[in-house]
């Protein structure tokens, strides 16, 4: 049946059956994506899906259940499913549907051309962008290949108690992933683009950017282990915080999953770190009037200048603190807490001056492996990783199969400068290249 | 969710395919599911969600010699299929067609019988087990300071049929408990995990999975780590354990011979069969066979029966995993390899249950005669570059080895190197190999794996650490 009648049943119905309030999410994509690789179209995709999902309180405990189908037979499950998940649920603090805020902030539309962009000119843009890397330089002798991708996707929520807020999303995503070789050196590389005017991609400078960045990693080789100076590069640093990200989450602070539970207004960085979230960020791939419980959202430091402000919270992790929610709440599943567009500050100095004042060490460009080599509940991470000697403030010669060892709560008080060149490469999370002092790097 | 059915009509499969091929494509497919899953958290000692989801979908594939179309949508009525057929056929503007054959109408073959199907089992009894984990987990260490248990099963019937004539249904029934113990001493934070699982229903609990086991295994990891000094850095041997320990031959070399790195030239194992990759007491296999093992499969996800494939036998590259198109891309057939996470992928070649099969070496003194180095019990996750064979992967318990005697635990520990030279470097294979569970994440989504071995030893392997 149609979607919209479907959701009228399913709220309709949950009254009928001691569900109430009740909630829906509903989310719907398109998506588009080609990839060129050896100078053909070698894949294409297109879709165009939709998911439901629900949460309802019976007897003041929350249920959960989500479908992909929109029949009779899907909205009994959707109903059963929600009773039987709310009457096995004994948390103390339960979530709770909201009736919403007064006034949301506006989130002003950015103006795209992704519906105006034929199937033809993506495929286009995809070959150009891997004929550009392999014309690049006579070392890149092919590609995993060049792909251009765009969706577009609407969220809706309506809940029992009349609030019914929706939002839009488009974005583009362009990336080449060339592989170059020298005598017996082997090199990948991957530079990623995105946005949401797909006209403005410059497809040969995706392509040109990407085989310089793999060249650029030809006869790397390991370090001898020892304690190095160590700058993330942005990408890299940004590939830490995201890992780690979690730790702000007043939820795993409540659940002791992150040492900062009752830290606030403690110092627990170098001066030198300020973090955001903000969820009104113009162009962030986050940026939403409103959270996935439906409150108004807000930019918030969440680290002043070294000082934990405030965790990350939704309307029950705020409520268990005594606090306000900071808009937050992420559906996953149940209903939990995630930054929005999150970022650290971007200081005033550049990679190359940063550099310059590390003197010798290393530049660190990539790091692998998170989910194995991180663990966020203690911070530790000792991850492979790749980049450059920096001798003299230089960057030199190339070095891969190394891994660098830390603890995250530790690198944050550790920074010694922060540079000025924030990004989020395809992410709502970002950071500038950063400075983090001594490290141990275990390589030959 | 009634038992094993057609989701689709034949003639509807007909018609539906004809029309994607329609522009010129040499083979199309679809491939239909439908699948109902629950997922229980329980934290802090109490259950905190429980989550029941229904996945529905469809998607079509059509290819035009090497290259592919995937379509694919929610909407699997009549109307909402041709809808996507269409839009299949019109991204190709070329090529010979094909006709679509008669249907050979089958089930799977599935040598397991599913006793307890996890739809017909309530929450309620489900919840005890993870109750059952939470509290061995707590009784074992005050230290313990916080234990989150996870339960997942799904039950998914889908539906593969194509232009070959094949027109299979089957049911995937998966049952798992994930256990995660984290100790502390008010300063630092150290966990464990146990998360054992099997290609069968909620008798898995009945033998398979012993809930209480888990939840002990995965506190003592987590108490034991939060005592250990961090792990030496440097270029050491290493023993690696059997079971989960298996997960160094899954990204050293596993993914490496798979067609999606082998077929353009990427990987490194690429136009090596036939040579020695390996030292001589190394053989490996992936085998889709072997009865409720977690990585099994009844036929792929291309409708192809599974199979058990010797991947290397004695340390010679005999075969590498390839899917259908693969199969055109190298010339060669495929091997029932072609697996995906749902309709919401296209499949490509993957590993199943892929293990070190057992040698003959003596485990104790695999570890007496190593003089220095470290000795990895439990393996964590871990990823590789396959056009490099750059790998890396954590060590989640792991102690540290002095005069062949094992001195004390060491946190932090991770692995890293590159696949062709690792496996050379195999010195010793033990003689009791075992299987663990996993989920592997690639281009086609991410599935179940096993992965397996008997204890072994490494020559020589960078060690990660402080």
């Amino acid at each position: 049946m149609e979607v919209s009648k479907f959701m009228d049943l399913l709220l309709e119905s949950a009254g009928k059956n001691g569900i109430g309030p009740a909630e829906i999410y509903y989310e719907d994509n398109d998506s588009f994506s080609a990839k060129a690789q050896r100078g053909v179209i070698d894949s294409y995709e297109v879709s165009s899906t939709c998911s439901l999902s629900m949460r309802g309180s019976v007897d003041g405990k929350m249920g959960f259940a989500s479908t992909e189908a929109f029949d009779e037979d899907s909205a009994e499950y959707m109903i059963r499913a929600v009773r039987e998940s709310a009457l096995l649920n004994e948390a103390e603090e339960q979530d709770e549907i909201f009736a919403g805020d007064e006034h949301y902030p506006e989130v002003e539309a950015e103006e795209d051309d992704l519906d105006s962009v034929s199937a033809e000119e993506k495929l286009q843009l995809a070959l150009k962008a891997e004929a550009a890397a392999k014309d690049a330089d006579p070392r890149i002798a092919q590609t995993e290949g060049a792909s251009v991708s765009t969706q577009v996707s609407h969220s809706m929520i309506r809940n029992t108690y009349g609030l019914n807020l929706s939002s839009t999303r488009k974005l583009f995503v362009a990336y080449a992933l060339p592989i170059a070789k020298d005598g017996e050196s082997t090199a990948t590389g991957f530079k990623m683009k995105y946005g949401r005017k797909l006209r403005e991609l410059d497809p040969e400078e995706l392509g040109r950017e990407a085989a310089a960045d793999t060249v650029a990693q030809l006869h790397a080789e390991p370090v001898t282990s020892g304690e190095y100076r160590i700058i993330f590069r942005h990408d890299a640093m940004q590939s830490l915080l995201q890992t780690f990200s979690g730790i702000f989450s007043a939820e795993n602070a409540q659940q002791k999953m992150s040492l900062l539970a009752g830290r606030e207004g403690e110092e627990i960085a170098s001066p030198l770190v300020s973090i955001t979230d903000d969820p009104l960020r113009r162009g962030g791939l986050a940026t939403s009037a409103f959270d996935g419980e439906g409150s108004a959202t807000f930019r918030k430091a969440v680290v002043e200048k070294g000082v934990l402000k405030t965790l990350l919270h939704n309307r029950k992790t705020a409520r268990k603190q005594g606090v306000k929610t900071t808009g937050n709440a992420r559906r996953a599943g149940g209903m939990h807490v995630a930054p929005s567009n999150f970022y650290i500050e971007p200081g005033t100095q550049t990679l190359a001056e940063l550099m310059q004042e590390m003197g010798d060490g290393l530049l660190i460009t990539d790091v692998s492996g998170l989910h194995a080599g991180a663990n966020p509940i203690s911070g530790d991470f000792s991850l492979l990783s790749k980049g450059f000697v920096v001798r003299g403030g230089k960057q030199a010669e190339p070095v891969e199969r190394i891994t660098v060892a830390g603890n995250f709560y530790q690198l944050l008080k550790s920074v010694r400068a922060v540079g000025s060149d924030l990004d989020f490469p395809g992410s709502s999370i970002g950071c500038p290249s950063v400075d983090v002092g001594v490290m141990p790097v275990s390589g030959k | 969710m009634k038992g094993e059915i057609f989701l689709l009509q034949t003639q509807v499969a007909e018609e539906v395919l004809a029309r994607a091929t329609a522009t010129g494509a040499d083979f199309g497919e679809i491939y239909l599911e439908d699948q109902t899953a629950q997922n229980i958290v329980l934290k802090s000692g109490k259950i905190e969600t429980v989550n029941s989801g229904r996945t529905h979908g469809a998607g079509i594939r059509v290819f035009v010699g090497n290259q592919a179309v995937y379509v694919y949508t929610n909407d699997t009525s009549r109307e909402g299929l041709l809808a996507c057929a269409e839009k299949a056929a019109a991204a190709v503007n070329q090529g010979k067609g094909c006709t679509v054959a008669p249907f050979a109408v089958t089930h799977a073959e599935k040598p397991e019988e599913i006793r307890l199907l996890p739809t017909d089992v309530p929450a309620a009894r489900k919840a005890e087990k993870l109750r059952e984990a939470d509290a061995a987990a707590r009784k074992y260490s005050d230290e313990i300071a916080q234990v989150q248990v996870r339960y997942m099963d799904r039950v998914q019937d889908v539906l593969i049929c194509n232009t070959e004539g094949t027109f299979v249904t089957d049911r995937r029934v998966y049952t798992r408990m994930a256990v995660n113990a984290v100790a502390t001493d008010g300063k630092e934070n150290q966990s464990g995990s146990m998360s054992p699982g099997g290609l069968m229903g909620f008798e898995a609990f009945d033998g398979r999975i012993d809930a209480a086991y888990c939840g002990r295994e995965a506190a003592r990891q987590a108490v034991t780590m939060l005592h250990a000094p961090v792990c030496p850095a440097g270029v050491f041997p290493v023993v690696i354990d059997n079971g989960f320990g298996g997960v160094i031959f899954h990204e050293a070399c596993g993914h490496s011979l798979e067609a999606t790195s082998v077929a353009y030239g990427i990987s490194e194992f690429s136009g090596r069969l036939g040579e020695m990759i390996a030292a001589p007491c190394v053989t490996a296999i992936d085998d889709g066979t072997i009865v409720n093992e977690w990585g099994s499969t009844h036929v792929d996800d291309e409708g192809m029966p599974t199979g058990r494939l010797v991947l290397i036998d004695h340390g010679r590259l005999v075969n590498y995993m390839i899917d259908r198109l693969g199969s055109r891309r190298m010339n060669m057939p495929p091997t029932g390899s072609g697996r995906r996470e749902s309709y919401a992928w296209a499949p490509t070649s993957r590993m199943r249950n892929t293990y070190i099969a057992a040698g003959e070496d003596d485990e104790q003194a695999m570890i007496a005669e190593m003089k220095e180095g470290l000795y990895a019990k439990y393996m964590g996750g871990g990823s590789v570059n396959p056009a490099t064979g750059e790998f890396n992967f954590a060590v989640n318990e792991g102690y540290w080895v002095k005069d062949g005697k094992i001195v004390h635990p060491v946190r932090g520990a991770s692995l890293i190197g590159r696949g062709s030279d690792v496996i050379m470097k195999i010195d010793r294979v033990g003689r009791n190999c075992t299987q663990a569970q996993g989920m592997c994440g690639s281009m086609s989504g991410s599935i179940p794996v096993n992965v397996g071995q008997p204890m072994i030893r490494v020559s020589s392997l960078t060690v990660g650490g402080r």
